[in-house]
């Protein structure tokens, strides 16, 4: 309900009107890419062999998704993800529940892990390949690796940072600590932990893909590199906007479920 | 004491929205009043009842739906920064910049010459006893010293007629009565002319030559209220028998507007925006 | 359980007061677990241990071409860094300010954000060689939008108190955007820079990893090929203490310049 107030500037029209047109400059701006991008590949004598026709582009797409090209290559850079992810959730939230049970532990350890996070680790995927080759064992390796920090420094904010209040309230009407895990700090830790998980999945997601790109015998990343090598430049397109809508979709869907999870 | 009118406000409406809107408000209806040169008057009422609003229109920061207002003689059509000086209930100061920065930067939007705001900024802290706070950021300083701060900002601009929007509204008892005091004795220094909105019956008596009582939504001004007493206005005035006299007139005269305010809240948190008093 | 002796009682106090103490003795006792685990248990062609990475240090600077690409990467990372914020700023304030183009362009900018860059990398290098250019602009691409993101959340969260009180007091639109828009902005804008500078280190690394035949790419493969983790390690190390530097210098700065934040 507007309450009138000093803050109130002179104009008020633009809630109404600019919601709508906003989606049409939108609309307007991807056209104009589009269409600039047709122009450029097709009139204007961009060499072909950077830009593809856009149209050969979709056509690549619509080929590759027929003929199940890509099944293979998605299938190893989503096992790597899974495994990946697997391995640092896991190892992330316990190791992270552990270290929050000190308030001790947690001053010693919070700033090392928030330290080592700030670099960028896929610095060390050379080292990871040395050690376990191209396959996919160094992916998974690499990326359950970036992808425990962000798990675990959620998980000891989740667990660490629980209102002293609450616990105090709840051990003082007799909780146990098995209680107190279950309906106190577990609760309370969830939505932060949910939110480390979900970093987690998107950090290990990037990674795996961007480990590919760089030293890999397979997966989708390796597969962009090779059409890039080969000079094939619509269907590297193709694979491209392939990779790119798998990966917002897994992140659409992961965000969701976050979100349904601090709901309940 | 001149019978020009500093302000002339002429039958002014206003309404937030359009009619039909969820957010729909009649904030005004057909006000008028004219505020004299030199006095303090004091606007009161029940929520809602669009003191605020009409203050903001008065001082240009708002257009009116309809209506005029008039500003020593000349209309208004937008702020007025060198006849009008507001003051905000909630802290206005820029909190990157230090209290005397602060009053520079209001006198360089106001237009004053470089060379004139160091010395003005330092009279008008001087004057409201913030001086060793100088250098302070806003953070630093407590709610009392903020809108101190933000007096002496508007005080520096040494205009004619000064606007406060419950500048002691978010302050504790004690505080107010103290900077209630203080306001005072300004006014009997200055003789500038301040129109003061508040929640408070006893700050309103304490501080004001008339009080202009508000009706509950839309707002029009029910009576106005003349407080006889010369400035500065001495503690014990408080206690006498013409404050307490005063005081219950204007809680007489609130009381059913109050409630009536009440009850029109309790509708719109139910959704009916059609709720008006009777 | 023995009883501790007074003097370990001591050692476990002094621990006790002091996290950072104990912080020093976690990476010991980290480094420690590496050398002996390297030492003693992994084959040699697959890990080394500390010391004689520390030992193979001078023989990576001496490899010819190492400290050249090392500087070289150090250029790009400042000049990424540079145009990132630069032009990150322009943006931010482009479509910060103004209401209709920040509703549309901001939700493309964050759709653009979250994409996975990754994936054109090959492009870049396609479209911009194996030179610096490709790490450049890559780098640029993972820096800019942070700062787009901060500086436009640092224009929308003025209190709206702020302006009116500026107009109240006579303030021009070029007043207002230079005394109360652009000095509330600087905190988010820092904060922006740090983030700006994470993403310009994973871009231009990344970029500089994907190049094989040049650059730090070159000597990372080279030394991975020849089964030599000794300088292997050695010169990611050394890139690792780079980023270490470079992020701690963006932290000092945006600390500095957001002093007035009562948070």
């Amino acid at each position: 309900m507007a309450r009138p107030t000093a803050e109130r500037p002179i104009s008020r029209k633009q809630g109404r009107v600019g919601r709508p047109l906003s989606r049409l400059v939108q609309a307007g701006f991807l056209v104009a890419v589009v269409l600039i991008w047709y122009l450029a590949a097709t009139r204007w004598g961009v060499n072909r062999l950077l830009l593809p026709n856009p149209v050969a582009v979709y056509d690549n797409l619509l080929d590759i998704l027929r003929s199940g090209e890509f099944i293979g290559d998605l299938e190893t850079t989503l096992g790597e993800l899974a495994a990946a992810f697997a391995i640092s959730a896991i190892g992330g939230v316990t190791l992270g529940y552990l270290i929050s049970r000190s308030r001790y532990w947690i001053e010693v350890f919070e700033p090392l892990l928030a330290a080592i996070y700030s670099i960028p680790i896929i610095l060390f995927l050379p080292l990871f390949v040395l050690f376990f080759g191209l396959g996919p064992a160094s992916k998974i390796a690499l990326g359950a690796t970036i992808s425990f920090f962000p798990i675990i420094i959620n998980t000891i904010a989740g667990f660490g940072h629980v209102d002293r209040l609450f616990v105090r309230a709840a051990r003082s009407m007799g909780a146990s600590d098995y209680r107190l895990f279950r309906h106190v700090l577990l609760p309370a830790a969830f939505p932060v932990i949910l939110t480390g998980l979900r970093m987690g999945f998107t950090t290990a997601l990037l990674s795996i893909i961007g480990s590919e790109t760089l030293a890999s015998l397979a997966g989708l990343g390796h597969r962009i590199v090779h059409l890039s090598e080969a000079m094939e430049m619509a269907r590297m397109f193709a694979y491209i906007v392939f990779v790119i809508a798998i990966a917002v979709t897994l992140n659409a869907v992961v965000s969701r479920l976050e979100a349904r999870g601090k709901r309940d | 004491m001149a019978s020009e009118a500093a302000i002339r406000v002429r039958g002014v409406f206003h309404r937030f929205g359009e009619e039909g809107e969820q957010h729909f408000v009649r904030a005004l209806a057909d006000t008028s009043l004219d505020v004299a040169e030199g006095e303090l008057l004091c606007l009161i009422g029940p929520s809602g009842c669009g003191k605020s609003t009409l203050l903001n229109i008065m001082g240009g920061l708002m257009e009116p739906s309809s209506g005029s207002v008039e500003v020593r003689g000349q209309p208004v059509r937008g702020p007025r920064p060198r006849d009008i000086a507001f003051v905000f209930q909630e802290n206005s100061l820029f909190p990157w910049n230090t209290v005397i920065d602060n009053i520079e930067l209001g006198m360089a939007f106001q237009g004053v010459s470089k060379s004139q705001r160091r010395a003005r900024a330092a009279e008008a802290l001087a004057a409201v006893g913030l001086k060793e706070f100088a250098q302070h950021y806003p953070a630093q300083l407590s709610g009392g010293m903020r809108q101190r701060a933000a007096l002496a900002r508007a005080l520096s601009l040494k205009t004619p007629i000064l606007l406060m929007d419950e500048p002691f509204g978010a302050l504790d008892e004690q505080t107010r009565m103290i900077l209630g005091e203080d306001l005072s004795v300004l006014l009997a220094q200055s003789r500038k002319t301040i129109v003061f909105v508040t929640h408070s019956l006893g700050e309103a008596v304490f501080l004001a030559d008339r009080v202009a009582v508000f009706a509950a939504r839309p707002g029009s001004i029910k009576q106005v209220i003349v407080v006889d007493e010369p400035h500065p206005r001495r503690p014990e005035f408080v206690t006498s028998a013409k404050f307490t006299l005063l005081r219950n007139q204007l809680y007489g005269l609130l009381h059913d507007e109050i409630l009536k305010a009440v009850l029109q809240s309790r509708a719109d948190d139910a959704g009916d925006t059609k709720a008006e008093p009777a | 359980m023995a009883i501790a002796s007074p003097k370990q009682l001591s050692v476990l106090h002094s621990l006790a007061r002091r996290p950072w103490l104990a912080r020093l003795v976690v990476i010991a006792a980290l480094f420690a677990f590496w050398e002996i685990a390297a030492r003693w248990f992994v084959d040699p062609l697959l890990l080394s241990p500390p010391s004689q990475v520390v030992a193979s240090l001078d023989k990576v600077f001496g490899t010819s071409g190492v400290p050249a690409a090392l500087q070289l990467t150090l250029f790009e990372l400042a000049v990424a860094f540079v145009l990132a914020v630069v032009i990150g700023l322009v943006l931010g304030l482009a479509i910060g300010l103004q209401p209709l183009v920040r509703r549309s362009f901001f939700p493309i900018v964050l759709l653009l954000y979250g994409m996975p860059q990754v994936t054109i990398l090959p492009l870049f290098i396609l479209f911009f060689g194996i030179g610096a250019a490709s790490k450049i602009a890559f780098g640029v691409t993972h820096g800019v939008f942070p700062v787009i993101v901060t500086v436009v959340a640092g224009v929308q969260n003025l209190k709206p108190i702020l302006l009116t009180g500026a107009r109240s007091m006579g303030a021009s639109h070029w007043q207002i955007f230079r005394h109360v828009i652009f000095p509330h902005m600087v905190p988010s804008f820092f904060a922006g820079m740090r983030l700006a500078m994470s993403g310009v280190l994973l871009g231009v690394l990344l970029a500089e990893l994907y190049v094989s035949i040049a650059g730090i790419g070159y000597f990372t493969t080279l030394f991975t090929q020849n089964f030599d983790p000794a300088k292997l390690l050695g010169l990611i190390g050394v890139l690792a203490a780079m980023a270490i530097v470079l992020n701690a210098v963006v932290r000092r700065a945006e600390n500095h310049f957001a002093r007035w934040r009562a948070e």
